[in-house]
């Protein structure tokens, strides 16, 4: 869950997508700027964070990256469930992950959370000649369905930065308070056990 | 096969990129590099340790083993011996020689490796020869003691039917078998074996295997077996990396598993396309029909495919015929199990299996592995994987609660991380020592218990860090760095085992079939849910088309209704017969049933959602009432310490007052002491007074005594005197009278003492008198003056003194002149 408080934010948020789009390719690239060929396959769920400054606050992601396989499906709730935003990742020389990318979609707008942020991206942008889901189309889709569409390269680092800034930017700025409480209160209570210990 | 022995070839390869791949040539994480460095030291002295100490058991077994290699192969005797000493030897060589030793395990697949390269025809041939091996004979009583438990659960798996289809094989593969004398005599053996399993099968009673004599409950067979638990202690110290690919398959009972040409002929489907052989491909009909296994393999292909570069990238084994080896292997199991198939880990698995013994070897572990020790992990729905987490959780909770509440706190949730772990089997999660340390136990265990002893023996390794921890994405980071640079892999495996050795197969089973009916619940729920989410939109678009076209959607369902209601009067169904009436009398109102019953659907989701909700807002009821006392506990803490701080100053205040009133009482002390001081010095001055006074007070009794003397001595001389007066004037009045009658004779004589006392007569009685009377007079008033009291008895007595001076003088006198006169 997003959390504000005092203009910095904890969001928590899940890459889903169908296997090799490029998930943890992705991660890689936003979070150490690296890239590798051969990214090793992603068994259950990797975990990382960044943190992400934008105009009016600093954003810390809390990052899911999830595995890719149709089976991890079934651990793929756990993950997504309150989660702030979503990252849907598809292969843009690939009309089946594309396929697999819509049906996320579907599966988000059901079970997740409604304030959910969701991104679509179309990974693997530099290979032009392999192109089989046009930018057009999936821009459509994005519209269609109330997300926000980004082609992207992990391999030339292309609107990869762009695409976590702009899910920044559209978080919501008010929680709920119910969360907002949740974060304040430990810090209090800190502060507290601090000062009070200080006291003593 | 052919990955051991691409590993030995890259030598070099290896060396120079030492720093940053460990001695299994897995790469190392940078920031974990200066660590794996001050570990590889102790890796190398454990392993030889090791190593020494695996020779010693297994020479002190050696006898045993010849027993039982004598009894499962008559004649194999020498040979067998003959190459146990070779092995022994290599397992000496210790860690340092790992690549070493897989090269010399391997010698004979490089020659065959050069032979594949020969006709297509041919290479079937080299498979068979190359691709399995048996393992040192020396290990093979362990074998034996394993693979009881392989049969057991291959009797409860397969059935009885099994059996005798096995038979035929066996004698169909003898009759073929004609190679090369030492492999007959394995292979005669492996069958011994084999054939006694299954009459043990078949008849499933107590029976001697090998002769070892074996109970029917396997369990018990393997815990009376005199040297298991020496054994056991070896195994959680590490096996030595030379023996680690033989042992794991005796733990894995690969031999047990293994039936000729299986594997195979699980691959000549590939190469001869659709034409399915006879034979041993029978064993896919048991799963499924075989046009479906083949579709599936074709899907499974695609992703084996993509992840086959993206298995441990950058191996120096993996190279082209690794990956060539890995991918026979991840097709073979896919056609083997179809209700498996191929899951994303399973890469990872047979990779590890390839690194450490032949393909086909490799592939019977790896069934044995995913059949068994992980049944109902990797398929399609994951169930066990799901259920496991549960039962993780419940345990985590029970022996952490301290952890378990902050992490709740902070919301995570354990299973975002131990999921991954478990179903990697903790493949980079962990250091590979100890994840090659944890697979040692688990594969002897045969079951899954080592997986939930490792995971909280982490959690007891860094839940002390984690719980200071502030927010969920520190703590899952912490959690998973922390785990990878778990090194110690000694102490974590000892941890595991001595730890939690409560937490074992029985507690587990019970908790597991606990939690089980709760994932197989969500599972379907959210399947529903997702249909009913679709069915919903299915309304949304049926009413939407209803608004603009009634009648289609009518005449549609109309139609539907008649020709079903035209088949029903054939069938008489029940609910045929209703539709019937139902389009007979509104034709509308079949398709509002059915929407209201995705309703209904629609709505349990909606419910369920609710629930969730409900469930979740009652958590962050209790996580609030929680916030809330902790922040009781510090207003409390804060009052209290408010009030402490005054009593404090109060404490202080008094501590002041007291101090200055100790001083005054020091003060008051001195000047009591100087009163009493002084009070001694008057009191000296009084005694030294008394006793001046009592000396004056003697001085005056003195002086009164002798005034006294003195006044009697006066009152004397008074008396003394007037006698003398008297005395005189009788004289003179008989001077007088002589002197009337008769001038005396001498009166010239007496003329001049008469003229003189005449010269004085005139008034000489008067001088007398006053002269007399004065002194007389004088001592009259001094008498008189005595008797007033004395006031100060110097002065009294220096004031007598004179007195009694002048007084004695003038008696002086008065005698003189008494005496004169006289």
């Amino acid at each position: 869950m997003a959390t504000a408080g005092n203009k910095s934010i904890n969001a928590k948020l899940v890459l889903l997508g169908d296997v090799g789009a490029g998930k943890s390719s992705l991660v890689l690239r936003f979070v150490k700027d690296q890239f590798v060929e051969f990214q090793e396959s992603t068994i259950g769920a990797a975990f990382f964070s960044q943190t992400l400054a934008v105009n009016d606050a600093t954003v810390k992601f809390e990052i899911w990256d999830t595995a890719g396989q149709e089976r991890y499906h079934s651990l793929a709730p756990m993950y997504y469930r309150g989660a702030a935003a979503a990252v849907i990742v598809f292969d843009v020389t690939n009309q089946a992950s594309f396929e697999r990318a819509k049906k996320w979609v579907q599966e988000l707008q059901a079970q997740g959370n409604p304030n959910m942020v969701m991104a679509l991206a179309g990974n693997k942008s530099d290979l032009l000649d392999a192109r089989k889901v046009t930018a057009e189309e999936a821009q459509t889709y994005a519209q269609e369905n109330g997300l926000f569409f980004m082609e992207t390269s992990a391999k030339t680092a292309a609107n990869v930065k762009e695409t976590f800034y702009e899910i920044a930017k559209r978080l919501p700025r008010v929680q709920p308070t119910e969360n907002q409480s949740g974060m304040v209160l430990p810090d209090r209570a800190m502060d507290r056990a601090v000062s009070a210990s200080c006291c003593a | 096969m052919r990955i051991a022995a691409a590993a030995s070839k890259p030598l070099n390869h290896l060396v120079a990129f030492e720093h940053k791949r460990d001695a299994y040539g897995f790469p190392v994480r940078p920031q974990h590099v200066q660590r794996y460095r001050e570990y590889s030291d102790i890796y190398k002295e454990e392993e030889e340790e090791r190593s020494d100490r695996w020779s010693s058991f297994l020479e002190d077994h050696s006898e045993l083993n010849e027993s039982l290699a004598n009894g499962s192969s008559g004649d194999s005797h020498a040979p067998s011996s003959e190459s146990k000493q070779e092995k022994e030897e290599e397992a000496n060589k210790g860690a340092g020689d790992n690549l070493r030793t897989e090269k010399l395990g391997s010698d004979v697949t490089l020659d065959n490796a050069s032979e594949e390269e020969g006709s297509s025809d041919a290479e079937k041939n080299v498979h068979r020869v190359q691709l399995w091996t048996e393992i040192r004979p020396s290990l093979r009583s362990i074998e034996e003691l394993m693979s009881i438990r392989v049969k057991r659960k291959g009797d409860l798996s397969k059935g009885e039917q099994e059996a005798p289809k096995v038979k035929s094989l066996l004698s169909f593969d003898d009759a073929k078998s004609s190679k090369g004398a030492s492999e007959n005599d394995s292979e005669d053996e492996f069958y011994d074996v084999e054939r006694s399993d299954v009459q043990d099968g078949s008849s499933s009673d107590s029976t001697s295997v090998s002769g070892i004599p074996v109970s029917v409950d396997a369990s018990s067979a393997v815990s009376t077996c005199p040297w298991k638990e020496e054994l056991e202690v070896l195994i959680r110290g590490g096996v030595p990396m030379a023996l680690r690919g033989e042992l794991w398959q005796a733990f894995v009972g690969v031999r047990k598993r293994r039936s000729k040409d299986y594997y195979q002929n699980l691959l000549a489907a590939d190469s001869f396309g659709n034409s399915i052989e006879q034979g041993d491909v029978q064993h896919v009909d048991d799963k499924g029909s075989n046009t479906d296994s083949l579709a599936a393999v074709e899907k499974w292909k695609g992703q084996i495919e993509k992840d086959l570069p993206r298995t441990f990238p950058g191996h120096p084994a993996l190279d082209d015929d690794g990956r060539n080896a890995l991918r026979r292997l991840l097709t073979a199991y896919a056609r083997h199990n179809p209700s498996v198939g191929y899951c994303q880990a399973m890469n990872f698995f047979a990779a590890l299996l390839l690194l450490l013994m032949p393909e086909e070897n490799a592939f019977w572990a790896l069934t044995g592995i995913i059949d068994d020790y992980f049944n109902g992990y990797y398929s399609e729905e994951m169930i066990e994987s799901q259920v496991d987490q549960l039962v993780l959780e419940e345990l985590v909770r029970e022996r952490f609660p301290k952890l378990v509440h902050h992490l709740d706190y902070l919301g995570v949730q354990v299973a975002w991380v131990t999921g991954p772990w478990f179903l990697s089997i903790f493949m980079n999660m962990l250091p590979w020592e100890s994840v090659l340390r944890v697979w040692d136990v688990l594969l002897f265990e045969g079951t899954r218990v080592m997986l939930f002893r490792t995971a909280l023996a982490l959690m007891e390794l860094y839940g002390p860090a984690l719980v200071t921890t502030k927010d969920a994405g520190d703590a899952v980071t912490l959690l998973q760095s922390l785990a990878g640079s778990t090194f110690d892999s000694s102490q974590l495996v000892l941890t595991a085992c001595m730890g939690y050795q409560n937490v074992h197969e029985i507690r587990l089973q019970e908790l597991r079939s606990k939690h089980r009916p709760a994932v197989i619940a969500a599972l379907e729920e959210r399947s529903r849910g997702l249909q009913a989410f679709r069915d919903s939109k299915g309304i949304a678009s049926k009413l939407y088309s209803f608004k603009q076209d009634p009648k289609s959607v009518l005449v549609d369902s109309s139609k539907a209704s008649l020709t079903n209601g035209s088949l029903s009067r054939s069938e008489s169904g029940s609910s045929n017969a209703d539709e019937v009436l139902v389009s007979l009398t509104g034709d509308g109102e079949v398709d509002s049933v059915q929407d209201l019953q995705a309703q209904v659907l629609w709505l349990k989701a909606e419910l369920c959602k609710l629930l969730e909700d409900k469930r979740s807002a009652l958590l962050r009821a209790e996580e609030l009432e929680i916030a809330l006392m902790e922040m009781v506990k510090q207003d409390n803490r804060r009052q209290l310490s408010a009030k402490v701080e005054q009593l404090e100053q109060e404490m202080a205040e008094v501590q002041r007052l007291l101090s200055d009133k100790q001083e005054q009482e020091g003060a008051m002390l001195q000047v009591l002491m100087r009163v009493e001081q002084e009070q001694k010095v008057t009191e000296d001055a009084r005694r030294f007074a008394e006793q001046d006074a009592a000396a004056q007070r003697y001085a005056a009794q003195v002086l009164q005594e002798k005034y006294e003397e003195a006044v009697a001595a006066l009152a004397e001389m008074e008396k003394r005197a007037v006698m003398a007066e008297s005395m005189l004037e009788a004289t003179l009045q008989y001077q007088s009278g002589q002197l009337k009658a008769q001038p005396s004779p001498r009166s010239g004589n007496q003329d001049s003492p008469a003229k003189s006392i005449n010269d004085q007569s005139p008034d000489p009685p008067q001088s007398r008198i006053s002269l007399l009377a004065r002194p007389f007079g004088l001592g009259w008033r001094d008498k008189n003056k005595s008797t007033t009291p004395e006031k100060l008895p110097e002065n009294v007595s220096e004031e007598k003194k004179p007195a009694a001076e002048g007084k004695e003088t003038d008696a002086e006198q008065k005698d003189a002149k008494v005496q004169d006169t006289s």
